[in-house]
């Protein structure tokens, strides 16, 4: 028996199990329209009655809110225009297990200042004012920290101007320091660089207070001199550290936010008619298969198992980037199973019309799968380019498409053109001298 | 069981009889389209209103939607749950500038009466568009680069006629499936879009293959005239086009056929596109390939070989 062939079919049960065992463990989510998820309708804070600076404001915000909700990864979230107040947003997630972080990435403001401390830390507000001899100055403030583990909170006293804002950062990231805790890492603007160089270099051995949405979230002391960038600490978990990065690169919200309503929705083509679309695509690919099998013989087994194996693949890998399958995303998937067909059906003629100039089973069959690779290559190619400008400039549910796409042609490569090889070379392994090839051929 | 064994035929000889259908089409669906002020677009793209209702009992989700269906455009109907676990139904419609919007909350109460009183409106307001205007302005872009992309590729693998050929027979199908779109009075929705993509997909897909085989020819024969290699090319690959359209099209005439109403408008351009796709790489690109032999000659093609 041939070794290499075993090693190959040996690759390729792997692969198919590894498989497998991602979809098992990660099955697919499904996006709002083939499932369903929870939608969400928003009340933006506004001040002020202009009806213009109203609509500014909701934009500006719906911008900001779609930027954090790409950075979570949940690109195919909507977010609308509701109602006739003007002021209201309508968002619509599909169905992801972690809809408590979604809402507090939707709700924060994001508002982040640095001040430096001038006294505390006090268990109360009025022990604070009992300090001060019953007013805090004029130009400081009093500010509670975010309640700790035990629901207490610490009163500070805060110089009222900020050191630096939100405005200042030019970006934020997650990183682990050097204890291993999650920290929020940011990077200052040349302009607050230079401010905050100058307050740190003056307030070394002080302490300072990082205040997000009203509430300090950490008291550093300053041990050096800090010019462009620093660490936030305090976050408990690395979701937390990441929720604060994404907010702060998102930028601030210019007002706040309230959530008006809260529906669970189920699937918005209905489930009735995804499981209708189901039975249907069932039904055209088993006369696919049918076809092929009545047409190509045993090399229409090799092409079914190829295809069936894409699709596995395929499934596992947008499980692996935490896709959510909507409807242009299933549209990739079926223009994969088309190119994929058209690869099998590329192959199988190219190797007749081999066969039929007169050469060797074998001899037909490599230059049968060479030339059809040019071929495969450049339809291929072309797609992934066109995918490539997709992904780039496309509206969320066309990047969908494009991913699945990119996927399902990476995959249709491997199974139509490796796969289906190694499956004929056993048929021709499993014979005797005289080869033949099941191809349909009279 | 083999079809097309030894074809030839004579394509580029009978190709105005294609050309000629295919350009009536085209100024066709253009003409509609100007006549009607542009593309129906539905609420993904316009916004629309959202009713949401309250339904003692479980809402007969099938039978709602095809009573609003009969009376308004672009409906939607999805069934929800309250905090409370209550029974709900969000209906949306598109709404186009000549409608009213209480004439409309009045056509949806009058649909529901017919199927029952026991139901209450909670809620009815305006939405606005999914896909934002800044967002078309990307999808333009999104299509120029991708053109853009594919000329460069194909130019790069072919030679430039070749690119211009596929892009321009591609453009070609897209066109006419929109201008039937407009002709049918279908309005273009999120769902559409992703069946253009893969059409846009699908045709590019054929062309190439059609092309690999007359680039393949004309480096064995340089000396060739272009129209009978171009000719033998499309009959070395008929039974493949036949194959794999033939296959594609039964998956997508299952899904127009049995897919229900929702997947009506995905399936149908799919199924037009893959017809229309599968002859324009024969009587629209190829032709054009040959046009620019002939206008630009041997230099440009010079055999097709890189």
């Amino acid at each position: 028996m041939n070794k290499t062939l075993v090693r190959k079919s040996l690759f390729i049960v792997a692969i198919a199990l590894a498989a497998a065992f991602v979809l098992l463990r990660r099955p697919l989510s499904l996006g709002l329209d083939l499932k369903g998820g929870t939608s969400l309708i928003l009340s933006v804070n506004v001040e002020g009655t202009s009806s213009e600076r109203i609509r500014e404001v909701v934009q500006q915000t719906r911008q900001i809110l779609e930027n954090r909700i790409n950075a979570y990864g949940l690109s195919e979230t909507s977010i609308q225009l509701y109602g006739s107040r003007g002021n209201e947003l309508l968002v619509q997630v599909p169905g992801v297990s972690d809809l408590s972080r979604v809402k507090g990435l939707l709700q924060s403001r994001g508002v982040l200042e640095w001040y430096s401390v001038e006294g505390g830390p006090y268990s109360s507000a009025t022990d604070t004012a009992a300090e001060f001899g019953g007013v805090v100055p004029y130009s400081d403030k009093l500010v509670a920290t975010k309640p700790l583990q035990s629901g207490e909170r610490m009163w500070y006293v805060l110089r009222s101007q900020p050191v630096i804002r939100g405005t200042d950062l030019r970006d934020a990231r997650t990183a682990m320091d050097s204890i291993e805790q999650p920290v929020t890492t940011f990077n200052l603007t040349a302009d607050a660089a230079a401010r905050f160089q100058k307050y740190t270099a003056a307030n070394i051995g002080k302490r300072s207070a990082i205040v997000l949405d009203g509430e300090i979230i950490s008291v550093p002391v300053i041990e050096d001199v800090i010019r462009d960038s620093g660490e936030i600490r305090g976050a408990k978990t690395v979701q937390e550290a990441e929720d604060l990065a994404v907010e702060l690169r998102s930028g601030a919200l210019p007002a706040s936010i309230e959530l008006m309503q809260q529906h669970t929705v189920e699937a918005s083509l209905g489930a009735d008619s995804v499981h209708r679309g189901l039975v249907a695509g069932a039904a055209g690919l088993v006369a696919v298969v049918v076809t092929m099998l009545f047409y190509y013989r045993w090399a229409g087994a090799n092409a079914t198992l190829a295809l069936a194996l894409n699709g596995l693949l395929l499934l596992a890998a947008l499980s692996c980037f935490g896709a959510v399958l909507t409807m242009p995303g299933i549209a990739g998937v079926v223009l994969t199973i088309g190119m994929a067909v058209d690869s099998n059906v590329l192959i199988f003629e190219r190797i007749r019309e081999e066969l039929r100039t007169g050469k060797s089973v074998s001899v037909a069959l490599s230059a049968g799968f060479s030339k059809a690779f040019a071929t495969l290559v450049d339809t291929h190619v072309t797609t992934v380019v066109s995918c490539l400008f997709l992904f780039l400039f496309g509206t969320p549910p066309v990047k969908g498409f494009a991913t699945t796409l990119v996927l399902g042609l990476v995959t249709n490569l491997f199974t139509s053109v490796f796969v289906s090889r190694v499956a004929f070379d056993w048929e021709l392994a499993m014979q005797g001298r005289t080869k033949k090839l099941s191809l349909g051929m009279s | 069981m083999e079809l097309f064994r030894n074809a030839d035929f004579d394509f580029l000889g009978k190709k105005w009889w294609f050309i000629l259908p295919s350009l009536a089409l085209i100024v066709a669906g253009l003409g509609s389209i100007a006549a009607q002020h542009g593309l129906l677009y539905s609420i993904d793209f316009k916004g629309g209103t959202q009713t949401e209702i309250r339904w003692e009992g479980k809402p007969p989700i099938e039978n709602i939607r095809s009573a609003i269906s009969s009376k308004l455009q672009g409906v939607t109907v999805v069934a929800a749950h309250g905090a409370g676990g209550s029974n709900e139904v969000i209906v949306s419609t598109a709404l186009s500038p000549q409608e009213n919007v209480t004439a409309v909350r009045q056509t949806i109460e009058n649909a529901l009466s017919t199927i029952t009183t026991r139901y209450s409106i909670l809620d009815f307001e305006v939405i606005g568009p999914q896909v934002s205007e800044d967002l078309r302005h990307q999808a333009a872009m999104a299509t120029a680069g991708a053109s853009g992309g594919m000329l460069l590729y194909l130019s790069y693998r072919f030679r430039l006629g070749y690119a211009v050929a596929a892009v321009l027979a591609m453009a070609h199908d897209a066109v006419i499936t929109v201008g039937l779109f407009s002709l049918l009075h279908r309005e273009i929705s999120l769902t559409v879009v992703a069946a253009l993509l893969t059409l846009i997909g699908y045709s590019m897909n054929d062309t190439i293959v059609v092309f690999d085989r007359v680039r393949e020819n004309r480096r064995t024969q340089p000396r060739a005239p272009l129209t009978g290699v171009i000719n033998r090319s499309i009959n070395q690959t008929l039974s493949r086009t036949v194959l794999t359209s033939g296959l594609t099209l039964i998956t997508a005439l299952s899904l127009l056929l049995f897919g229900g109403p929702v997947l009506h408008g995905f399936s149908l351009v799919l199924v037009i596109g893959i017809v229309v796709g599968t002859f324009s790489s024969v009587y629209i690109a190829s032709p054009i390939l040959l046009a620019w032999d002939g206008r630009f000659g041997e230099k440009t093609l010079a055999g097709g070989v890189r």
